[in-house]
């Protein structure tokens, strides 16, 4: 079955547009459970109270509101706040070119796929095959549900991958976390020994060698609950601490 | 300083490091309220027993899962956290691998970890992982359940600290297949690739994130301004066109060269 686009639209590119259409890349596959109330695993149900009257309120008569002091809202439509993305277009505009490589893994927020539109199919081509041979990824704009974000287009097997990026105040840097000071550092013969282990462990990355075994274990329990049977709940298990980091090296190398 | 959102313990070899989470994200959006229309006062979530129509405590609370005949089987945290007791406290790191081995698309949600305990030992172990990877440029993989799911990891050295990202499974990723690509009818000539290329290059620069900033939250937050002056805030007009195709692809790619060279 084909899937849904979930948005169409032209990258601009120089004066090439690009006719494309934006799919969801990605889903999760997690068992998925609701809230139930433990005693008889009835539905639970989020209402709105309001804590001044003590009963819930209905919908219509809930606005959004943003606090400018103790005692005052502000009230914002759900159109006064769309505003704020400016002119709805329908542009993904593309106007500098970055080495993919160079990009933090952090700044990668969402994915999608780019598919071809029927007309224009040529120009999706030409992005395709240049991006591929600059070795480069295109950054733009793009604006999606009422929001501006900035988005890297870059060629993904035989399509072009879309992914939202974070913005750098989004970011949090590792250094803004203390480091305690340590009376003495690692020694070389440590570090060396680690680096052999590390070599020893290296492998070539294939997603496909790594299966989420926790879904079947959870399954499983659902299965086992479901037929009566008593859960065991698992004791905490100690880990033992670094003491002595040579001696454990050792160990692990000659294990 | 934040609040770490799993503590446990690194595991490498035989060298076990405990460590706290933290998120590498930072919410910085203007975040709204949901008030009560005639006096604004702010209202709350409460969770109720659709049969009872009574107030649930949270820890009456269980998790549900309805089979495929409608059968609710109920869970508590306590028994989920069965499935997988060891890798819900420990990260066993299983491989290491090259960071540019995997592609974005498997990226997730950024995370740091901090070595948890001031204990000298685990001080050193920390800094002994974080200087190896650095060194050998290579990130380790490791599983880690957190709540109720299993996220596969990859752990690496940034600033002297490590920093783990959480990877999509594989199945996760949606094949592209089905996805309308280009045919070979639609491809490029070598000149028009060229071209393309050429224009490519003459827009590029290094990744500098700091360039890009959120001006949907910077704008939302002079609406806001404006709306608390009494202000009325004008609604932008509707979705634009989308642009035609261009008819020329080689003409088009030269006279945006031309645009380029004339900056």
């Amino acid at each position: 079955m084909a899937p849904r686009s979930l948005w169409n639209g032209s990258i601009a590119f120089g004066l090439v547009t690009v006719p494309v259409k934006v799919y969801t890349a990605t889903e999760s596959r997690s068992v998925h459970f609701r809230e139930v109330h433990a005693k008889d695993g009835s539905r639970i149900e989020h209402r709105r109270i309001c804590p001044k009257e003590d009963k819930a309120v209905a919908s219509d008569e809930i606005v959004r509101g943003y606090q400018v002091s103790a005692r005052k809202w502000v009230e914002l439509t759900d159109e006064e706040i769309a505003a704020a993305a400016g002119t709805q277009t329908r542009l993904i505009d593309v106007d500098h070119f970055v080495p993919a490589d160079e990009i933090d893994p952090v700044y990668y927020d969402k994915a999608y796929y780019l598919g071809a539109q029927d007309k224009g199919r040529d120009a999706y081509a030409l992005l395709l095959a240049a991006l591929e041979k600059a070795g480069r990824a295109g950054v733009g704009r793009w604006v999606f549900h009422n929001r501006e974000r900035t988005v890297i287009v870059r060629p993904l097997d035989d399509v072009l991958a879309l992914h939202t990026m974070r913005f750098a105040d989004e970011v949090v840097e590792p250094s803004d976390f203390e480091l305690e000071r340590v009376r003495r550092k690692p020694s070389e013969q440590e570090i060396k020994m680690a680096g052999r282990l590390v070599d020893g462990l290296h492998t070539d990355f294939d997603p496909a060698d790594h299966e989420d075994s926790y879904r079947e274990a959870v399954l499983e329990l659902v299965k086992a609950k479901a037929a009566g049977k008593n859960i065991e709940l698992p004791e905490p298990e100690e880990a033992e601490s670094a003491d002595d980091l040579l001696a454990q090296l050792e160990a692990s190398l000659s294990a | 300083m934040p609040r770490s959102l799993w503590t446990g313990s690194l595991s490498f070899g035989l060298v076990n490091v405990p460590v706290a989470m933290y998120s590498g994200v930072a919410d910085r959006d203007l975040h709204f309220r949901q008030l009560h229309a005639k006096d604004h006062t702010p209202v709350e979530t409460h969770r109720f027993c659709a049969e009872e129509d009574a107030e649930v405590p949270y820890d009456e609370i269980a998790n549900g899962y309805e089979t495929d005949d409608d059968e609710m089987v109920i869970l508590t945290d306590a028994e989920l956290a069965a499935a997988a007791p060891h890798r819900s406290r420990t990260i066993d790191i299983e491989a290491f691998v090259d960071i540019d081995d995997v592609d974005p698309i498997y990226f997730d949600h950024p995370y740091v970890l901090m070595p948890s305990g001031e204990a000298e030992g685990i001080q050193r172990a920390y800094r002994m992982l974080v200087e190896v990877m650095g060194r050998t440029e290579r990130a380790a993989l490791g599983r880690v359940v957190m709540r109720t799911k299993e996220y596969l990891t990859l752990i690496r050295a940034r600033d002297e600290r490590l920093v783990l990202t959480t990877l999509l499974w594989h199945d996760e990723v949606r094949p592209t297949d089905p996805i309308p690509a280009p045919t070979k009818k639609d491809k490029p000539a070598k000149k028009e690739v060229d071209a393309a290329v050429e224009l490519i290059e003459s827009f590029s620069c290094d990744w500098d994130p700091s360039r890009y900033e959120d001006s949907f939250q910077k704008e939302l937050r002079k609406i806001v301004k404006r709306k608390a002056k009494g202000q009325t805030i004008e609604i932008p007009d509707d979705e634009g066109e989308q642009p035609s195709p261009v008819p020329d692809l080689m003409a088009a790619l030269e006279r945006s060269l031309e645009e380029a060279k004339s900056r």
